[in-house]
């Protein structure tokens, strides 16, 4: 299926391409990747953190700054890989455009999935940067070594959301992804609240939810809570190992949607 | 050695057989045009040499290879002018060309030189900051074709590249489709405009429900299916003349008479008859061979 090396010089060609539409288009792209999540900490900081004086031994806003930045990354690489992506595919035939070049499939949509990653850390770290400013930030060490799992983070919510894309078959199809895949990332996975405050079955489907295994590495990282080592390389072999499944996914479906 | 050679393809798309047993050369520098009704399998049949679609059955080389595992090389090879536009909506004029030459590897030094005379080939030097949703669809078409042109392709590959165009932009597109040609390049293009293939094919190959009915160069065509010549004759038609030896079609309220010795059969032909005579055309050998009830889709 992937016949060539990973990442090579056609990848790269296509990455070039989303990053010089998001040059143009910065200042939408900065308000929805940027500013929303934002909006969000200083939401959830301030006003939550009125009302709830400790968690996990953290103050509020210690607690909601790694979850608030896994949210951003989460939302701005499923939204790059699904509706972003799902446009090129279907309504601009731009992958059709690129396609009839020496760019092969496997290598199109590796570089969709990386420049999706891509905006996902660039939301992340902007989250990062104002939380780290405004003091909601323990560990700065933690919070610079938590980067690499989330941009691996990052690359798998772009490949799930890429498969997703490759069983869409209209903008309707992306308000199922959205509501059950997306939201519950938002709620369930410890973004705002202990994953163990729900029932132990909620509990159990969050954990299926890749959500969960970043904020769980992240959150001890950034502010210097313990972390399970052994439980660690769990998370990331669970992440890794979603990332390539759902890619090698896209690529055998999209496939067949567009060549057979 | 042919640039193309196919043998037998064929293209299934579950029940629906698109394209049964095609099999056609097309030689080196020779402008090739690929005719048919809609939905006879000119689009499924392009896109299978591009590898934009796999083959069901049957054999295909490119450049003298077998098209398996040489897809890079392949389309590295040929430029492809799609029959739905999809020039890139995020991107500038010539951004598009830009961009559609890294995705070739055309080293950049070369592209900022090639872009600027492409624009100009195409008569587009003015607009090549504008979006692409601000061009008329003639510039587009001729931007489309300048991109397909970005890496300086051996082989061109032109579905319908003129349709929806008024007349003026047109007569462009067959110059530089000529002037193309005359540098050698080989050109596959598929057409509803029976002039236009008369103007630019060496060859037609005329293609329906998935098969060839016919092939040959125009004027070949033309002698062999219709005779060179055309009496329409309105209906009541004298008695005797449908048992002459001319050919003949019934189109309703006349019939066409085919015959390659026209002035005899004009003396044949009783006083007061009604008919216009005139020379016979393409557009008289695709009707005849691929017939003249509606195609939907």
């Amino acid at each position: 299926m992937l016949r060539t090396q990973p990442f090579n010089r056609y990848t790269w060609a296509v990455w070039r391409r989303q990053a010089l539409v998001w040059r143009q288009l910065i200042w939408s792209s900065m308000a929805t990747n940027v500013a929303n999540p934002l909006l969000f900490l200083f939401a959830f900081g301030y006003g939550l953190g009125a009302v709830i004086d400790r968690i996990a031994g953290l103050s509020y806003l210690e607690f909601v700054v790694p979850g608030m930045m896994a949210y951003s990354a989460m939302f701005a690489s499923s939204f790059e890989t699904t509706i972003s992506a799902y446009a090129r595919f279907d309504l601009q035939r731009t992958w059709d455009a690129i396609l009839a070049t020496p760019v092969a499939l496997s290598e199109l949509l590796l570089g969709e999935t990386v420049w999706a990653a891509t905006k996902g850390m660039l939301s992340a770290i902007s989250v990062l940067v104002v939380g780290w400013i405004w003091g909601g930030v323990p560990s700065t060490g933690g919070a610079l070594l938590s980067l690499p799992v989330v941009a691996l983070a990052c690359l798998c919510f772009a490949a799930c959301g890429l498969a997703a894309t490759a069983h869409a078959r209209s903008w309707e199809f992306f308000s199922y992804f959205f509501t059950f895949w997306v939201t519950p990332m938002f709620i369930f996975c410890g973004t705002f609240f202990e994953i163990d405050r729900f029932p132990s079955f909620v509990q159990w489907l969050a954990w299926l939810l890749p959500m969960s295994h970043t904020i769980a590495i992240v959150r001890p990282l950034m502010t210097g809570l313990p972390l399970d080592e052994g439980m660690a390389v769990i998370h990331i072999a669970y992440l890794l190992a979603l990332t390539i499944a759902a890619f090698l996914l896209s690529v055998h479906r999209i496939g067949r949607r567009m060549f057979d | 050695m042919p640039i193309i050679s196919a043998t037998n393809l064929q293209k299934r798309y579950g029940a629906l057989e698109a394209v049964r047993g095609v099999s056609f050369e097309i030689e080196s520098g020779a402008c090739v045009g690929l005719l048919g009704p809609n939905g006879a399998g000119k689009t499924t049949t392009m896109r299978m040499l591009m590898g934009l679609t796999r083959l069901s059955g049957g054999e295909l080389k490119l450049f003298g290879r077998p098209v398996d595992g040489v897809a890079r090389e392949r389309r590295a090879r040929i430029g492809l002018v799609p029959q739905d536009d999809n020039l890139d909506p995020d991107l500038s004029v010539s951004q598009n060309l830009h961009i559609y030459g890294r995705y070739f590897c055309v080293p950049e030094a070369e592209l900022s030189k090639r872009v600027p005379q492409l624009l100009a080939f195409m008569q587009l030097e003015e607009r090549g900051d504008s979006r692409v949703m601000q061009l008329s669809g003639g510039m587009k078409r001729r931007l489309t074709i300048a991109r397909s042109l970005i890496a300086n392709p051996d082989l061109i590959i032109l579905d319908e590249p003129t349709t929806g165009l008024d007349p003026q932009a047109r007569v462009l597109i067959w110059r530089r489709l000529l002037d193309l040609k005359r540098e050698g390049k080989t050109l596959l293009l598929t057409t509803h405009y029976m002039d236009e293939a008369q103007r630019l094919c060496d060859r037609i190959i005329i293609i329906d429900g998935g098969e060839i009915l016919a092939e040959g160069a125009p004027t070949d065509l033309i002698d062999r299916f219709v005779k060179g010549h055309v009496f329409e004759v309105q209906k009541p038609i004298p008695d005797g003349l449908l048992v002459g030896p001319a050919e003949y079609e019934d189109i309703g309220d006349s019939i066409l008479f085919y015959t390659a010795t026209p002035s005899q059969f004009a003396g044949g032909l009783p006083a007061g008859a009604t008919y216009i005579h005139r020379a016979a055309n393409l557009e008289d050998v695709f009707l005849r061979l691929t017939g003249r009830s509606l195609r939907e889709g």
